[in-house]
């Protein structure tokens, strides 16, 4: 009883006072949640023990009778989890060992068991059998100003790793662990009709939606592990017997918070103007210490530029063991994980790629804290844009992915293709919830296809302009929850700042067209023609000519020429065209792409001899970038050079094979 | 220095065959070229007016290999098995040619080097098919227990907290160790070679033996001259093809200069084996219980110069 009393006064002088800054000079978001967790790992059960005080704020004017939380590790106690049911699981799989959150008290300020009054829902599917989503009712309204405390004790058995979150063998990556409250959205906020809990169930193509919280966690370990999380390390204190540590992390701000122990990590520490970065990494992993901190640096240098600062002064990224690579490439803000194996070639930038990718969603989910389960592409497109963007900038234009000198792939070539050479890609819209993408499309659609949406945008308003709408959009919702409607107002309002009314009122034509829509992007040249004009004897004055002007012209060597374009595809873009002749004149136009087809006439001294449209390969949707242009004298240099080089690599080869 | 006399005694032998190198040459180049001309024609009609070419300059780009869509299609299929193909019977071929190349390496001469050739190529053919078999064979074999199981125990355990750079280290040894027992093996399938060229009766795994007695009979003298020869053939081999893999010629008689460069140095690729073979052949020939020998060998070669064997 006094300790609840205690517990209550704590809560509520913090509540009133505001949370004492350790992390950060001001809160930086409303903190609508707040956690303290003492947890501790048991590496025999794979079971971590919480005890877990925490609150939510009724921020909004609504009188809210319930709250609701998300028990994530339930999607791992059976198989009739609805997370379990989209994977199709099959339990004749032996080595399926199961994971779940217990609950084994749940408690208001007032000591009253909330127990009785909790259900599980599944408001995304019925499933009865789900347990990811806990109802309480509580004992009366929540008014708003109020605040709801809970007291919760509870037990996480770990699955043996699997998604994201598990054990393998004494390696421990340890995710979606602890009752987490859902975001209750009042009407309005993200163009809800009318206030309620956003708390989805757990699907296995799926992330998450969270308020900005602040995070107050021990974590007991045994005393040889090296532990990372999401928060800053305050203390950390060996137990009398020597056999166990406890480690006091905060986080401000944050998402989510996760950790990982294992006793095999090596930690090395580096910094980044006021960011303090520590990375753990297998030890043999060593000699790709410099690669991983490149990269981070890299992307934090690109993302402060060209979005906003990143606020934290720390942070803290891990590259799993083999053993624990289904840890790998997951976000938690001041958390991540890469990927990588023992043996890294330099020329492929994988570890760097997921490296980048799982920072940039500091910015993309961290600190824009879009709603994974309904917009994947707010964060996934958005960051793999980014992403992308980054590892063309730093690793080579043409070899962000791969550098070899043979080989060479670039990151937006990785994500066009993926969506250019999906057989799905025009089966459904970038409005789907995640968990809905037909026929295996998740990915295509929220990481590559919305990439590739982003780059075509690019490819039309510009580069800067494109950092523009970024900063626009960090300025404006930066440790709030933006919609995808939110980031297309932001655009039209920079779009139509910096370009006036060149592409309209504002650009919700682009977006319904290609994110919203199922259309192709697709230009062609059709051809062209040459016609000289025989009869023609005199000047070509400006009125003879639709644009090509030349004034003293002798006798015949007049030419009419005409550039015959075509839009095979739907969607209607602006492109660039550009026209060559042969006495090295060349014609930029702009075509509007309304009509189907478009023909440049041009009466001059000297023919057409190329056409190209979109010549800078900007509009990377353009399922075909074959057909883009026409030429009396393609280059076949380059194939040419290949064939001899295959030729030379099998003569050798063949050489080498007879001894 | 025996070693010198048969470096030049092969040197001079694989100058004189040298139209045996050429055949060499244009045989594989002819059979490459039955896959890599289609290809390239295939690729040229599927760019066809297109300018699309331009993203092809610095690297092979996926974003034009995924346009070419449905082409690409057709001809990768008929690529795979073309190359299959190719391997299988460029294989073959080399077999054969280099029965040719031993056959005129030899200084029993009483016929003319191009029928020579030929028929050497011929009848020495299912023999030497397996004695370079058993050699590639015996390679892998040796290869794997000599890497494989070091490794593996390096390895072992959980890799995870093995220290770093033991398994490289380990990898860099093997490869050290296998470089070395590399000049063994080929020795073994040259002298087999070298013996069943002289030898009426086809019989592959005598000349195997012989490889084997020969080769650890004459160790101090075989082995550093099979050494000298590896050494400039794999220097002169893997420099060749990667300045030539990592060239990017970018005009048409660049191109064109490239591949006659190319071609040029596969030639002398080929004379470098030849030179390997001649020296070991040189070095049986000494023994004069294979054939009857010169004892004079550099008289011989005088003659091999002038062409009067
Ligand atoms: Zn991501």
């Amino acid at each position: 009883m006094k300790r609840i009393f205690l517990l209550s006064v704590f809560c509520i002088f913090i509540v009133q006072t505001g949370l004492p800054q350790i992390v950060n000079k001001e809160p930086l978001s409303a903190r609508q949640t707040y956690y303290k967790i003492d947890a501790r790992l048991d590496p025999e059960t794979k079971i971590v023990s919480g005890s877990m005080e925490a609150y939510w704020v009724n921020k909004s004017t609504d009188i809210v009778p319930d709250i609701q939380l998300h028990l994530y590790m339930n999607a791992f106690k059976n198989n009739k989890s609805t997370f379990n049911q989209d994977a199709g699981m099959n339990l004749t799989d032996k080595k399926i060992e199961f994971g779940w959150i217990d609950l084994k008290s749940l408690k208001d300020r007032k000591g009253n068991d909330l127990l009785g009054r909790m259900s599980y829902i599944s408001p995304d599917d019925n499933n009865a059998d789900d347990q990811t989503v806990i109802r309480i009712l509580t004992e009366s309204p929540t008014k708003p100003g109020d605040t709801v405390f809970i007291k919760v004790d509870f037990e996480t058995k770990l699955p043996k790793g699997s998604f994201r979150t598990g054990y393998a063998d004494d390696y421990y990556f340890v995710g979606q662990w602890f009752p987490k409250f859902g975001v209750y959205e009042p009407a309005g906020m993200r163009y809800a009709t009318a206030g309620g809990w956003n708390c989805h169930q757990f699907h296995r193509n799926s992330e998450f939606y969270s308020n900005h919280s602040v995070y107050d966690v021990n974590i007991t370990v045994p005393e040889d592990y090296v532990t990372g999380s999401g928060g800053m390390l305050l203390n950390e204190v060996k137990a009398s017997d020597g056999k166990s540590k406890t480690l006091t992390y905060r986080a401000e701000d944050i998402v989510d918070f996760a950790w990982t122990a294992w006793p095999g990590y090596a930690v090395f520490n580096d910094e980044w103007n006021h960011v303090k970065i520590t990375l753990l990494i297998p030890h043999i992993r060593k000699d790709q210490v410099d690669r991983q901190f490149h990269a981070v640096k890299s992307a934090l240098e690109y993302l402060t530029k060209n979005v906003g600062p990143f606020p934290w002064p720390h942070l803290t990224f891990i590259d799993p063991p083999t053993k624990g690579s289904f840890a790998g490439g997951m976000e938690y803000t001041t958390l991540f994980t890469s990927t990588s194996s023992d043996r890294m070639f330099d020329f492929l930038h994988l570890p760097e790629m997921v490296t980048v990718h799982e920072f940039g969603h500091a910015y993309f989910m961290g600190i824009l804290a879009s709603n994974e389960f309904e917009e994947p592409w707010l964060d996934e497109g958005v960051n793999s844009f980014w992403e992308a963007r980054i590892m063309d900038q730093y690793w080579g234009e043409n070899s962000g992915l791969i550098n070899h000198p043979l080989f060479k792939i670039a990151d937006k070539s990785y994500s066009r293709t993926s969506y250019v050479g999906s057989p799905d890609r025009q089966v459904t819209t970038n409005k789907e919830y995640s968990w809905n993408y037909p026929h295996g499309t998740y990915a295509m659609m929220s990481y590559t296809k919305a990439a590739t949406v982003l780059y075509t945008l690019m490819g039309i308003i510009g580069e800067e302009t494109t950092n523009e709408v970024f900063r626009e959009y960090y300025k404006k919702w930066a440790f709030k929850h933006p919609s995808g409607r939110d980031f297309i107002n932001v655009v039209n309002e920079v779009v139509t700042r910096v370009h006036g009314n060149k592409f309209g009122p504002d650009m919700n034509w682009f977006f319904d067209q290609t994110l919203y829509g199922t259309g192709l992007v697709d230009y062609k040249v059709r051809g062209f023609n040459n016609t000289k004009l025989r009869d023609f004897k005199g000047i070509v004055s400006e009125a003879d000519s639709n644009r090509f002007v030349t004034n003293v012209i002798k006798d015949d060597t007049i030419f009419k020429s005409t550039a015959q374009l075509y839009r095979p595809g739907d969607v209607i873009l602006p492109v660039d065209v550009m026209v060559h002749f042969s006495n090295g004149d060349t014609i930029q136009e702009i075509w509007d792409g309304k009509e189907r087809f478009k023909d440049f006439v041009y009466t001059g001294v000297s023919e057409i001899d190329w056409v190209k449209i979109d010549p800078e390969y900007k509009l990377r949707m353009d399922i075909n970038f074959t057909n883009n242009s026409k030429t009396n004298d393609a280059d076949m240099v380059p194939i040419r050079r290949y064939m001899d080089k295959f030729i030379i690599f099998m003569q050798y080869f063949l050489n080498l094979m007879s001894l | 220095m025996k070693i010198l006399t048969h470096l030049r005694s092969g040197a001079l032998r694989s100058f004189k065959a040298w139209k045996g190198v050429l055949v060499v040459w244009v045989l594989i180049l002819f059979l490459i070229s039955l896959l890599a001309l289609p290809v390239k024609s295939g690729f040229k009609s599927m760019i066809g007016s297109s300018m699309v070419s331009e993203l092809l300059t610095d690297t092979v780009n996926i974003d034009v290999i995924t346009d070419l869509g449905t082409g690409m299609g057709v001809i990768m299929p008929v690529m795979t098995i073309g190359l299959l193909l190719v391997l299988f019977f460029g294989f073959l071929m080399n077999v054969f040619v280099t029965g040719g190349l031993f056959s005129i390496l030899g200084s029993n001469n009483d016929s003319k080097p191009s029928s020579r050739f030929f028929a050497g190529a011929t009848s020495n053919f299912w023999s030497f098919l397996i004695i370079i078999l058993t050699t590639l064979a015996m390679l892998m074999v040796t290869a794997s227990v000599i890497g494989g199981i070091p490794i593996m125990i390096v390895r072992g355990g959980d890799a995870g907290t093995a220290e770093p750079g033991v398994v490289g280290k380990t990898v860099k040894i093997v490869l050290i160790i296998l470089a070395l027992m590399l000049p063994l093996f080929l020795l073994v399938a040259d002298y087999a070679r070298a013996w069943q060229v002289v030898h009426e009766e086809k019989k592959p795994f005598k000349a195997i033996g012989f490889g084997f007695s020969r080769t650890f009979r004459t160790l101090s003298v075989s082995y550093p001259l099979m050494l000298i020869l590896v050494a400039f053939q794999t220097g002169f081999g893997a420099l060749a093809a990667s300045k030539l893999l990592s060239a990017k010629p970018d005009t048409g008689k660049a191109v064109f200069m490239f591949f006659l460069a190319s071609q040029i140095l596969f030639i002398i690729k080929i004379l470098l084996r030849a030179w390997r073979y001649g020296s070991v052949t040189s070095a049986m020939e000494e023994v004069s219980d294979v054939i009857e020998v010169s004892p004079d060998q550099s008289v011989r070669d005088a003659e091999l110069l002038q062409g009067q064997v």
